[in-house]
């Protein structure tokens, strides 16, 4: 930004307007809020013994396996609900009729809690398929429903321009419809990030062999509070630097 | 002789709503001298973007057939160039890839079409600001850069729908001009509806005058000005028994169609 607000209340308001100051103070607050936390209870580790655990776990062989796994897993997820929920969501933005058929459906089944499914998908999709597909069922929906919101929205002129100029299907959604909804797409993607995690790390809790969601679960059996806190502490930590990035696309867009 | 112009022939459009059937168009027979500029005008919600948007090919005809240089209308076509009333520059592109898109969907190479949207850049007098964003641009611009976008494709028949619409009435003027200035050089045929009379006599050669529902042409009217005009004309005793005549027709049409509209509403 190269616009200043008239410096008024001189350099400390300055600071105060600034996000990343501001954002800087608030992460303060919150590690100093968790070294009070970690006095009172055993349960919560301290900041600094958190980070040392977190880098021991890190040059750790079969701790770094787990992360991978869980890691592919999540990007699997990611991809593949992104790719499927960003198909039906262009089938119905395009397609009154589709929409008027499947909303009321899809409304139903993004309201139930996905995770009671997870039984039923064990069997189908096995122990690394169903973790892939609760992560699927968890990051479909926001991008569903922000590409279908998007294309309904485009304004109608870009539709006859399209037409006017003969665009080819093809050339509509390279050249207008993407663009046109990169700001809901963008968004939908920043959610199904965060809930591809989710689905993934939550199915590990319930049942896998290997994986980020085992080892909290199973730190958790053994008291091993330090490595269960490093470990929900780096889950949230990786999603939150991803979502942040997008964030900051999404905000560069015109 | 070689068929030319657009030649309308009981051009007829119906729309089924729930309210029963509207006549939008009805039997319109009417032909646009190649290279001309004609206007059209008439009551908001007579059919005269419609009648525009079936010589684009955007909008089949319920009836009769619409030919540009003895070839029949059957879809959108690049010898076809459409100017929206709406703003219909893509945000996410710079004037120059805005101009270039007609271009790139029609698959001209890449080297012709840079050179065709400078040229045109330049002759809608948007030199200089190839690189801006449609959102840091006026309204007035960025009708510009859709009217630029229309004339690099190099279209035989350019159609504008209310283009100016939007604008205010300084902009508009100026507009005017400059749409009148290109047609000039470039010789193109062009079909410029507006519901602005003034704006309707001041750029064309011909007036044409449409009904409320059923909407059929009511009139045409030559426009016996002097090729070079400048806005001053307006003031002219001429421009004026022009304008009184074309009033005339249009008050006792818009008045039908207001009162068709409020007992529709009642």
């Amino acid at each position: 930004m190269t616009v200043h607000a008239p410096n008024r209340g001189g350099m400390p308001k300055r600071l105060l307007d600034n996000q990343f100051v501001g954002g800087l103070a608030l992460f303060i607050v919150v590690i100093l809020a968790w070294q009070l936390c970690s006095s009172l209870t055993f349960v919560i580790p301290a900041p600094v013994r958190t980070l040392e655990v977190l880098g021991a776990n890190l040059t750790d062989a079969s701790y770094i396996f787990d992360l991978r796994v869980t890691a592919q897993s999540v990007f699997q997820a990611f991809l593949i609900g992104t790719l499927l929920g960003g198909l039906i969501g262009l089938g119905l933005g395009l397609s009154e009729r589709a929409r008027l058929w499947f909303e009321p459906l899809l409304v139903i089944l993004n309201g139930i809690p996905k995770i009671v499914l997870y039984p039923v998908l064990l069997p189908l999709f096995g122990l690394i398929g169903a973790k892939v597909a609760m992560g699927v069922l968890f990051a479909l929906f926001p991008v569903l429903i922000n590409v279908a919101t998007g294309v309904r929205e485009m304004p109608r002129v870009y539709w006859k321009l399209a037409s006017a100029v003969q665009a080819n299907p093809w050339q509509k959604l390279i050249y207008v419809i993407l663009p046109a909804i990169r700001r809901p797409l963008l968004a939908g993607l920043r959610l199904a990030v965060s809930l591809s995690v989710v689905g993934v790390v939550l199915s590990e809790f319930f049942a896998t062999r290997r994986g980020l969601g085992r080892v909290v679960l199973q730190s958790y059996n053994h008291g091993d509070y330090p490595v269960m806190v490093a470990t929900v502490v780096l889950l949230i930590a990786v999603a939150f630097v991803i979502s942040i990035l997008l964030w900051r696309w999404e905000k560069r867009l015109r | 002789m070689k068929p030319s112009g657009i030649e309308m022939s009981e051009v007829s459009v119906r729309f089924d709503t729930p309210d029963g059937a509207v006549h939008a168009v009805e039997s319109v027979t009417e032909h646009v001298p190649d290279g001309s500029f004609v206007s059209v005008v008439g009551p908001s919600g007579c059919g005269k973007s419609t009648l525009l948007a079936v010589i684009s090919g955007l909008q089949r005809p319920s009836s009769g057939a619409v030919a540009i240089g003895g070839k029949t209308v059957t879809g959108p076509d690049p010898s076809i160039g459409v100017v929206f009333q709406e703003d219909s520059t893509l945000p996410w592109r710079t004037v120059e890839d805005n101009v270039r898109f007609a271009m790139q969907c029609n698959g001209v190479g890449k080297g012709e079409q840079r050179s065709r949207a400078r040229e045109a850049i330049e002759l809608v007098g948007l030199a200089g600001f190839e690189n801006a964003y449609p959102t840091t641009l006026s309204g007035g611009m960025r009708q510009r850069v859709a009217l630029a976008r229309t004339l690099a494709v190099e279209p035989e028949v350019v159609l504008m729908d209310e283009p100016f619409a939007a604008l205010d009435q300084q902009t508009r003027i100026f507009l005017g001009a400059e749409v009148r200035r290109i047609w000039e050089r470039t010789g193109q045929t062009v079909v410029f509806v507006t519901h602005d009379l003034s704006e309707a006599i001041l750029l064309s050669q011909q007036v044409w005058v449409m009904s409320y529902r059923p909407g059929r042409i009511l009139e045409v009217v030559g426009v016996d000005l002097p090729a070079q005009r400048d806005p001053a004309i307006v003031s002219s005793h001429e421009f004026n028994e022009l304008h009184n005549r074309i009033w005339s027709v249009l008050q006792a049409e818009s008045m039908r169609g207001f009162q068709q509209q409020e007992a529709a509403r009642a």
